[in-house]
């Protein structure tokens, strides 16, 4: 188990030091339909995509996209932090990426669908603002792909 | 709309997503534990609840935390890593040490069905760690190729963890890396190549991708 209090003193400065202010006005988006209804896609921050891919840089804004129907157990991680586990995700894609379990979602009927494409970016040097472009140009291709909600994982 | 996992109460805090899922988990395990289905469906669930709310911006607490592991019973990791001969280049040290290796990683990818996360790079991993070693050795910094060199160390990096938790089993965190930072000829590389960046006028940030900001410490005898 691991709390902001119980890491190294270095490393709990350094991540309550990015204590952000909130992005641009708020926004809320009320649910029009039940969740057995939605379309959903999956965008990770950790930096992940296939073996082919460009890998990212030290720094960069850029995606990756991830085609619902590639095997996911491809994955590979080109994330510049040092500062987390990597052994989890060797384990498992899941952990960080749970496409496998959002699949056994829609086989359940409990949510709708799963978007066509999934995406990843890397979280690491950059500043929020940095992200804009990108996240736009996602943003208009899940609209494209008649996505409801978005689940988003960190690492 | 989006709802998600947030591993950083603080940032969450401040950020004010518009549903957040705030989660005790290690960095790098948002959905908390590896290969168990159900631990992960009730962190998914929990998020995927946030978007039944009316009003926003929700930042919920996930009530579970991860389980411990027990060190006790945690496989034991099935290389050794023999104090080298530092009279040796590093070149030699760090293939010597690769060789060592090789078996495991290569019974730890058959355990994980074939996968493995090494091969960011183009070059095998004896290219890189060759290459990493003349490097050490030349006492120059990869100023010319840093994409290269950071695939490499991430590459390098894998590649012994993957060998280092060849055993099925829960491995500790802590233990994994301290032994991979304190114990082994490329933990003492990627100090030294931490040292040079973090000494150049310009390339000091790339010192940051190469250890966690806490390596340093020692926290295993």
């Amino acid at each position: 188990m691991v709390r902001i209090t119980d890491l190294p003193e270095d490393e709990r400065e350094h991540l309550i030091g990015k204590k952000l202010p909130p992005l641009g006005p708020q926004s809320w988006t009320k649910h029009d339909k039940p969740l057995t209804d939605m379309r959903v896609a999956l965008i990770t921050t950790a930096g992940l995509h296939f073996r082919d891919d460009e890998s990212f840089d030290f720094t960069d804004a850029t995606f990756r996209p991830i085609p619902c129907e590639e095997d996911s157990r491809n994955l590979i991680m080109s994330h510049s932090s040092a500062n987390f586990d990597r052994v989890g995700f060797a384990e498992d894609v899941n952990l960080v990426f749970p496409i496998d379990r959002f699949k056994e979602l829609v086989s359940a009927g409990a949510i709708g669908s799963l978007a066509s494409v999934h995406y990843s970016f890397m979280g690491a040097g950059l500043m929020p603002n940095a992200y804009e472009q990108s996240t736009r140009e996602v943003a208009h291709l899940l609209k494209r792909d008649k996505v409801d909600a978005v689940f988003l994982t960190p690492v | 709309m989006t709802t998600g996992i947030s591993l950083v109460r603080e940032n969450a805090e401040s950020m004010q997503p518009p549903r957040s899922l705030w989660v005790s988990f290690p960095l790098g395990r948002p959905l908390g534990v590896p290969n168990d289905a159900s631990f992960q469906h009730g962190v998914i669930a929990a998020s995927l609840a946030l978007l039944e709310h009316r009003r926003g911006p929700v930042l919920e607490d996930y009530p579970l935390d991860a389980p411990d592991v027990c060190v006790k019973t945690t496989p034991v990791c099935p290389v050794s890593f023999p104090k080298s001969d530092d009279n040796t280049d590093w070149e030699s040290r760090l293939t010597s040490e690769l060789s060592s290796l090789k078996p495991w990683y290569e019974i730890g990818k058959k355990r994980r069905g074939g996968r493995s996360l090494a091969r960011l790079s183009n070059l095998s991993i004896d290219k890189n760690i060759r290459k990493l070693g003349k490097y050490l050795d030349l006492n120059h910094l990869p100023i010319d190729e840093l994409q290269w060199f950071k695939q490499a160390i991430e590459d390098a990096k894998v590649f012994y963890l993957e060998a280092m938790t060849a055993e099925p089993g829960d491995y500790d965190q802590n233990q994994i890396y301290q032994k991979l930072w304190h114990e082994t000829q490329l933990g003492a590389g990627l100090f030294l190549f931490q040292e040079r960046f973090a000494a150049h006028p310009t390339l000091h940030p790339f010192a940051r991708i190469i250890l966690p900001r806490n390596a340093a410490v020692k926290t295993m005898n």
